[in-house]
């Protein structure tokens, strides 16, 4: 018997039901994020953050609880608001957090672990994600920003400045959108299917990949993998920065490796939509190179520490 | 007139993805592919794609949607981004539309190795070391196959922390905690749903969670049993085993439920065919816990369920 057997009958079959299970989820992520660029001016965003530096990196974590955006979004996103003043702890916390904190990935987790302790899978991913980002927040507040933001691509700010001196991001109107209720709900759609676009490219190729990975491949090879905490976990995090998947549809794909460990789809989960090879690119628009791959390394190694030192003790005795 | 024609291949993208999720939807196909929870999730997932492909291939293109350099969509008007989208995104559904069996074969079962033994699947607890009858009360529902197709929950299993109970055993078969609970012996005809035969008819969740409660086994002794599920030949002629899907949120998350089966004299079925196997079930002892044996009296092809998968 062959560690790999692939059939075109199998491999659509999963394919297809990873596609049916996760674009509509995709479709609404992107639907509240169009709304919420043509409809929620960014002064909202910043004018609910304290004014004190470390507790705005805090309060930061939390805002994709009321503006929910995924990694493929948030880039440009945090990139418009540093240009506006917003302190770049709290842009990178923000970034991290925004993809994992939000109800859209918390509905989407529940209902991916239906039957595998959904509240508990769906809790921790949250927290551990928010503690992840903001501890990484934390580390960036104490270095110079010249020195993480890439010349040119944003206002580098004065090291010492964390007030904030936010402007609105213009009107509608004034970046060619009919000022109409009408014409800022098309404006929506159509920012909504871009994003839609956008994202749904790159989950497509990961449900291709997770269709192709469990259905062909014998699953007693990778058990010697699964079996091992630590060696489990860190595969199960390059999977998924190999994946580029979505983290309003991650969960699903996340659910269906049933052969590895839960504390190991948790890092998946949790280190995805804060690091993969989509999102490598587009931070780098942002930030310089050296950054971004220190970034990288240590949410690689901080994430799979916790995972598989820590949260093996929380899922102990629990089989999911 | 670049940017009008990726307007329409993006729209027609969108519409593509509608129409298909549309289609599964309403023609029952997509039954085999999800849990129930989600199926209405595909329908208005298909409504939204149809209305929002209409409105951005029929809506004019503004000249920039956000602020120059910061812009998301740079590319929204590429060509290459338009095809790539289209290909990647409407082909291949499309194409499973087209050329997709809905199952498995044989293949993937055996990649995916199959599962045994109740307390492997997601979300299910191991049972206490120690079990007894009067632990749980068991629902007339819980077994009714026949009833309802979608009633392939399992048995309540999960009495982790329950205090102890007495031991039916040790009190003549009655359970005296509760009187409303009949005896495993004294109550088992009310409650184990019967086929068309008059066999009891089960599901093969059933006979491997009694695998771990010994009520179950009681139960279910000497009973005439039918079970449906697909046919996949052992190595021995005179072996099989007999497979349902199980699955949480969709097909790929679906794991192989097997219960291995003996027969007098070999059958010719087909590979992953749907069967009736009518016989008794036996519950021998390997090792230190007991494991379902299915001794099949007759083995026949049916139709497959409404539902192929269980919950």
């Amino acid at each position: 018997m062959s560690w790999f057997t692939f059939t075109w009958q199998n491999f659509l079959y999963s394919f297809l039901a990873l596609a049916f299970e996760g674009l509509p989820f995709v479709l609404i992520g992107s639907l509240i994020s169009g709304a919420i660029a043509v409809f929620v001016p960014s002064k909202i965003i910043t004018s609910m953050l304290p004014k004190n530096g470390f507790l705005a990196t805090l309060a930061s974590g939390l805002l994709g609880l009321c503006f929910p955006v995924c990694e493929c979004g948030i880039v440009p996103i945090v990139r418009r608001l540093i240009n506006k003043g917003l302190p770049v702890s709290c842009g990178v916390t923000f970034m991290l957090a925004s993809p994992i904190v939000n109800p859209i990935v918390a509905f989407s987790t529940f209902a991916a672990f239906r039957g595998q302790a959904p509240w508990l899978n769906m809790a921790v991913r949250l927290i551990l994600g928010y503690l992840v980002a903001v501890s990484a927040g934390l580390v960036v507040r104490r270095l110079d920003p010249a020195s993480i933001l890439r010349t040119g691509a944003a206002r580098i700010p004065t090291r010492k400045r964390l007030a904030f001196s936010v402007t609105p991001l213009p009107d509608a109107e004034s970046i060619g959108i009919e000022a109409s209720f009408q014409g800022k709900l098309i404006a929506a759609v159509r920012m909504a299917c871009d994003d839609f676009i956008d994202t749904a490219i790159y989950f497509m190729i990961g449900a291709a990949v997770a269709a192709t990975f469990n259905t062909a491949v014998d699953q007693q090879i990778i058990l010697p993998l699964s079996l091992q905490p630590t060696l489990s976990t860190f595969a199960m995090m390059a999977m998924a920065s190999i994946l580029t998947l979505c983290s309003t549809s991650d969960a699903f794909i996340a659910a269906t490796f049933v052969s590895f460990p839960i504390f190991a789809r948790m890092a998946f989960m949790v280190f995805g939509p804060m690091f993969d090879l989509k999102l490598f690119f587009l931070y780098s628009v942002l930030f310089k190179k050296r950054f971004v791959i220190g970034l990288g390394i240590g949410l690689f190694l901080f994430i799979g520490l916790i995972c598989s030192r820590v949260l093996i003790y929380l899922y102990a005795g629990q089989i999911l | 007139m670049r940017a009008k024609f990726c307007n329409l291949l993006n729209g027609i993208t969108l519409i593509g993805l509608g129409a298909v999720l549309l289609d599964f939807f309403f023609t029952g196909r997509l039954d085999q592919y999800l849990h129930p929870q989600f199926r209405p999730w595909t329908l208005v997932g298909g409504i939204i794609f149809c209305v929002a492909g209409i409105i951005y291939s029929a809506a004019k293109t503004t000249a920039q949607c956000c602020v120059e350099g910061e812009c998301v969509h740079q590319n929204a008007n590429s060509l290459t981004r338009s095809l790539i989208a289209f290909s990647v995104l409407f082909v291949p559904l499309a194409t499973g539309v087209a050329l997709s069996k809905d199952s498995y074969d044989q293949h993937a079962l055996i990649n995916r190795g199959f599962v045994e033994d109740m307390t492997g699947l997601p979300g299910r607890t191991a049972p206490p070391a120690s079990k007894t009858s009067t632990d749980q009360v068991i629902p007339p529902q819980a077994l009714g196959a026949d009833l309802d197709e979608r009633a392939s929950q399992p048995l309540p299993q999960d009495t982790n922390g329950a205090p102890p109970s007495q031991d039916v055993a040790s009190n003549g078969g009655t359970d005296q905690a509760n009187p409303a609970v009949p005896s495993p012996d004294e109550g088992s005809a009310q409650y184990l749903p019967k086929g068309a035969d008059g066999n009891v008819a089960l599901e093969v969740t059933d006979l491997l969670y009694a695998e771990s409660e010994d009520s179950l086994r009681k139960m279910f002794s000497d009973k005439t049993i039918e079970v449906v599920g697909q046919y996949l030949p052992g190595s021995d002629p005179k072996e099989f085993k007999l497979v349902r899907m199980f699955i949480v949120c969709c097909a790929a998350d679906a794991r192989p439920l097997a219960v291995p089966v003996e027969v007098s004299a070999p059958t010719s079925v087909a590979e992953m065919g749907w069967v009736k196997v009518i016989g008794k079930a036996t519950y021998p002892k390997k090792g230190d816990r007991v494991h379902v044996l299915f001794k099949a009296d007759t083995v026949e092809p049916t139709d497959p369920p409404a539902e192929a998968m269980l919950y």
